[in-house]
């Protein structure tokens, strides 16, 4: 579990860190960034993990969203983890941009011959707040999760299986349901095989009827005009239809004119933070 | 000291003229210091007190001096009544000044001895004065100075001798040197001599050792004796003060008395002018009177005669001529029998009783010994909070000569209303120079005289000077108070009719009984509203104080205030007719009844198009939070607007408010968060039964909250230049209930 710095830049007081390391569940090589801020030199700080989109790396965030001036004030180190293993040279999985490399899903593989490595879920659940909390200044009490896209699923899952585990969640565009989406569909079917019972474990819109309900506040910001909406990958409207129904409070922002860019998350990224930082700073 | 002790050779030589210096001679031989030393002191006082008991018998007689003076004068105005006037004055001045000596300086040569006793017995001490004869009993008016001074450099003198002849023993025979000092014989003896002769047995100390604790002794009470010399010299100065008090007062008492007399002499002498020329006027009178009538009866003397010679005449005459000279004589005499003869004497000879008036002599001399009739007190302005609601404190002065037994206070309340109708008017006694007049009206003014009185009479009236009471207490509108965390708003009625010069508002935390609240006042308030800065999360005890010229009124009853949340009343002004609030001011209804026919007119104050009711919250550019309690299919608004938001337009749909509005309409919910008619399409997953409200100016931040899950609905970022007042509204029938005085949440902090 050895790490290594692979770079760190100062911002706002605080550092911008990537490591290197062997993950236990991925079998390989990976790369995650954690921005360590200013409280963190003298004492514990909540994490907040954010998972990233299709094709993103754990840079994308960290060089576009301008989260870090937020996080610095807050006290909140940000750990930003890849979005899938990579180099592990598996058939097929540099073929297309919403599958295999880039395209992890957060989810645990059950199929030949991604369950080796595919195992996003344990990994973003269990490995990486292991190895954050026994390298980083970080309270493991205190944890909050956001993502965007397929990390707003990944996000919204990991909060709706483990209730309890993080304080708070919150999404941009989020796909909310992804066994009805095509997205969700293929990479379900690739992961997880074609049982789609099997698939429901994974769909944030179905997790939110089993939901035990305890307490948990979750923040969607979603671009209008956004292109990925209006193709019906996202679905937003059957999640807040089950959290209606649940009463799973939820606030979801349709934010007239934006997209699914980072321009968007970088517009409302200070709301999330703020968003996290209300229950782990409370 | 130590180390010139050590030198044996010098010391038989040197000792004597140091010890000398340490009795600081030069402050004895000051003759402008008037020192009087404890043992003489002692002495003197045992002496003038033998001649005091001695005198004692013969108290009565003593007394009796006094009230001869009286009689004497009494005596010499009867005796020298009609004698010469000028005699009397010279006489009387001479004879007078022995008399006023016997009473001056008693007190003095008192207060030197035992002042306590000065009131009791100060005629024996006079006569015990002249009994001791110890020098000053005989001190006239002039240079009893000096008398003084010698008669204490007589005693310094024989102090200063007394301290040589204390010195000189020490001063021994200095042919062989003496080394050790016998304790016992209390002498210096040489070491050798110690070991036999009769110091044999006795203790010896070193020599040394003997001289510095006698000469620590000394110091000691040299210490003491300068202790004692600079309280006896400031005795001597307050005797000096009292002498030249007592010799001014007695002086100005002999002008008195001379003027008095002078006065009376003036007057006897101007009654004997008088009379005297009146008597000589009555006297000529009735001489010429006297003299007039004697003449005129000399002359009818002379008629008759004249009438009887020629009778006579007649008589002799032949009976022809007879008879006709007899008919001409009868008519004749008939007629002059018929004019009267005055017999009666028409001035009285005896003196007529004349009684001579001395009664205005009498009230002169009365008035020596008593005083003239003071003159005119001077009455002060009323000093500045001196006076309460229903008093005030009147002060005013004499002139310094006059003796003025009492004083008669007046006054009556100042109407500029009725000048024509007399105001009642109070009079009251007083013996000192001041006085509380009570049972006044608050913050009235007051006209004050006064007029000094002694046994001569009265003076004339003081100036009138105006006083104004105290304001009565105002009263705190304790249902009109708003608050927020920082500040509060505090309102009042004055309790005055006239206006006030200012209010005063005290504070006190009343949080810790323990620590006896701090109160804290903020002062010159010009109305009768006050905005006052506070610490969040206490409470205090709100007072208030109306100020004019004459002081402060007691305080008003107090108000509590908690620094909790905020805490706003509705302004039913602004409430819609189809809206009401209920008895407690927090609940709005809109009943289920039919809508009326037509809507209110529109108006600038009251909601006409949306059914809406203002609050007046606390103008203070902090942070206000409160929370409303609403039904979840309620259609319902809640925001803020300014005061001046058109009032019949709907809430939310001008650039002046902003609001958060609930619709529920076919099962579904809709939120929406307007401003100037627009709104963020947001969708709430959790329907809130109670939202709060944060307002924030410092932010420019207005936010919506889920009160039971903490969730931060949304916020609007709006620039409040000016102050917003919450404001409510009820679409549909229903109620909203507003709750003030709420903690705010922590984590609306974050917003």
């Amino acid at each position: 579990m050895a790490l290594k710095q692979v770079s760190s830049n100062k911002c706002f007081g605080g550092l911008q860190k990537v490591f290197e390391h062997d993950s236990v569940e991925l079998n390989c090589k990976m790369k995650f960034a954690v921005y360590l801020p200013p409280q963190a030199e003298t004492g514990k700080c909540p994490a907040v993990y954010w998972l990233s989109g299709l094709t993103c790396t754990e840079q994308n965030f960290i060089s576009k969203s301008g989260y870090h001036q937020a996080a610095s004030e807050h006290g909140l180190v940000v750990i930003a983890p890849d979005t899938s293993p990579r180099g592990c040279s598996i058939k097929g999985e540099d073929e297309s941009w919403d599958f295999g490399t880039g395209a992890g899903f957060y989810v645990d593989a059950t199929e030949e011959p991604w369950k080796t490595n595919y195992r996003m879920y344990s990994y973003v659940t269990e490995e990486l707040p292991q190895l954050i909390n026994a390298n980083f200044p970080v309270d493991p009490q205190r944890m909050s999760i956001f993502g965007h896209s397929m990390g707003g699923h990944g996000a919204l899952i990991c909060a709706l299986k483990n209730p309890g585990k993080y304080k708070s969640v919150s999404a941009f565009a989020p796909i909310c349901n992804p066994v009805l989406c095509p997205w969700g569909k293929k990479a379900f079917s690739g992961y997880l095989g074609t049982d789609q019972s099997k698939w429901k474990p994974y769909d944030a819109t179905h997790l939110v009827k089993s939901y035990p309900g305890s307490q948990l506040d979750i923040l969607i910001d979603q671009g209008k005009d956004d292109q990925f909406l209006s193709d019906g990958q996202l679905l937003p409207d059957n999640f807040i239809a089950a959290c209606t129904e649940k009463k799973i409070p939820v606030v979801f922002r349709l934010q007239e004119g934006y997209d699914h860019s980072y321009y968007f998350i970088s517009t409302f990224i200070a709301d999330h933070i703020r968003h996290h930082a209300k229950y782990l700073n409370a | 000291m130590e180390e010139e002790a050590g030198e044996e050779p010098r010391l038989g030589r040197s000792a004597p003229p140091k010890d000398f210096r340490f009795y600081h001679m030069d402050l004895y031989d000051s003759e402008d210091r008037l020192q009087i030393f404890p043992e003489e002191n002692t002495r003197m006082r045992r002496e003038v007190v033998q001649p005091e008991m001695t005198s004692e018998p013969r108290g009565a007689g003593e007394g009796r001096a006094q009230r001869d003076l009286q009689e004497e004068v009494d005596e010499l105005v009867h005796l020298y009544g009609l004698e010469d006037d000028h005699e009397l004055g010279d006489e009387f001045v001479d004879d007078n000044m022995p008399i006023i000596g016997v009473s001056e300086y008693p007190p003095y040569a008192m207060k030197r001895r035992d002042q306590a006793r000065e009131q009791r017995d100060w005629r024996f001490g006079g006569e015990a004065v002249e009994a001791e004869d110890m020098g000053y009993g005989e001190w006239g008016p002039v240079g009893q100075c000096q008398d003084l001074r010698e008669a204490y450099r007589y005693t310094h003198g024989r102090s200063s001798e007394e301290y040589e002849c204390y010195v000189i023993p020490e001063e021994e025979d200095e042919e062989e040197a003496v080394d050790v000092f016998c304790v016992t014989c209390k002498i210096p003896v040489r070491a050798i001599e110690k070991d036999f002769e009769e110091h044999k047995e006795h203790e010896v100390i070193p020599l040394n050792k003997a001289l510095e604790n006698a000469k620590e002794e000394i110091h000691k009470n040299m210490y003491k004796l300068e202790k004692q010399i600079i309280e006896m010299e400031n005795f001597a100065s307050h005797l000096e003060e009292v002498f030249i008090t007592v010799e001014e007062n007695f002086g100005r008492q002999e002008q008195n008395f001379e003027s008095h007399y002078n006065e009376i002499l003036e007057t006897l002498a101007q009654k004997y002018e008088e009379k005297i020329q009146t008597l000589g006027e009555k006297k000529k009178e009735k001489l010429e009177a006297l003299y007039e009538q004697l003449v005129s009866c000399g002359e009818n003397l002379d008629t008759c005669k004249e009438l009887m010679e020629t009778i006579e005449e007649v008589c002799h005459e032949e009976k022809v001529d007879f008879i006709k000279d007899a008919v001409a004589m009868a008519d004749r005499l008939g007629k002059f029998l018929k004019t009267k003869t005055d017999v009666e004497i028409s001035a009285q000879p005896d003196f007529e009783d004349q009684t001579l008036d001395f009664s205005d002599v009498e009230q002169l001399m009365g008035s020596i010994n008593t005083m003239l009739a003071p003159s005119a007190p001077v009455i002060n302005p009323q000093a500045p909070n001196s006076a309460t609601g229903s008093s005030v404190r009147v002060c005013w002065s004499l002139y310094s000569d006059d003796t003025v037994e009492s004083y008669q206070l007046s006054y009556r309340p100042v109407q500029d209303s009725s000048p024509g109708k007399d105001q009642a008017e109070f009079t009251m006694t007083v013996k000192e120079t001041y006085c509380s007049v009570t049972n006044l009206v608050p913050n009235t003014q007051y006209e004050f005289w006064v007029t000094a009185q002694n046994r001569a009479g009265l003076s004339p009236s003081s100036e009138r000077a105006v006083y104004l009471t105290a304001p009565s207490p105002p009263m705190i509108r304790s249902k009109e108070i708003r608050s927020c965390e920082e500040a509060a708003v505090i309102c009042w009625e004055s309790g005055s009719l006239n206006p006030v010069d200012s209010y005063t508002l005290e504070l006190t935390q009343a949080e810790m009984p323990g620590a006896s609240g701090v109160t804290e006042s903020v002062v010159g308030i010009p109305t009768c509203e006050a905005l006052v800065q506070l610490q969040p999360r206490q409470s205090y005890m709100i007072f208030v104080r109306a100020l004019n010229v004459g002081g402060p009124s007691a305080r008003s009853e107090p108000a509590t205030v908690h620094t909790t949340g905020s805490y706003f009343h509705l302004d039913e002004d602004t409430c819609h007719p189809w809206l009401t609030i209920s008895e407690d001011g927090f609940t709005v209804l809109r009943s289920e009844r039919k809508t009326p026919a037509r809507e209110p007119p529109p108006g600038k104050t009251r909601f006409t198009r949306c059914v809406a009711v203002m609050g007046n919250l606390i103008p203070f550019r902090g942070r206000h939070y409160w929370e409303v309690e609403v039904n979840e299919r309620l259609d319902y608004t809640v925001g803020v607007a300014f005061e001046d938001v058109p009032k019949q337009e709907d809430l939310g749909a001008n650039c002046l408010s902003w609001c958060m509005r609930h619709t529920f309409a076919s099962s579904r919910h809709k939120y929406e968060f307007l401003h100037n008619g627009t709104t963020p399409d947001i969708r709430i997953t959790v329907f809130p039964q109670k939202i709060g409200v944060l307002l924030d100016y410092e932010n420019s931040r207005l936010s919506f909250f889920n009160v039971d899950t903490s969730q931060h609905l949304y916020t609007f970022s709006c620039q409040l230049h000016r102050f917003v007042h919450p404001c409510f509204s009820l679409e549909k029938p229903g109620r909203l209930k507003i709750h003030n005085g709420i903690p705010m949440p922590n984590h609306v902090t974050f917003y």
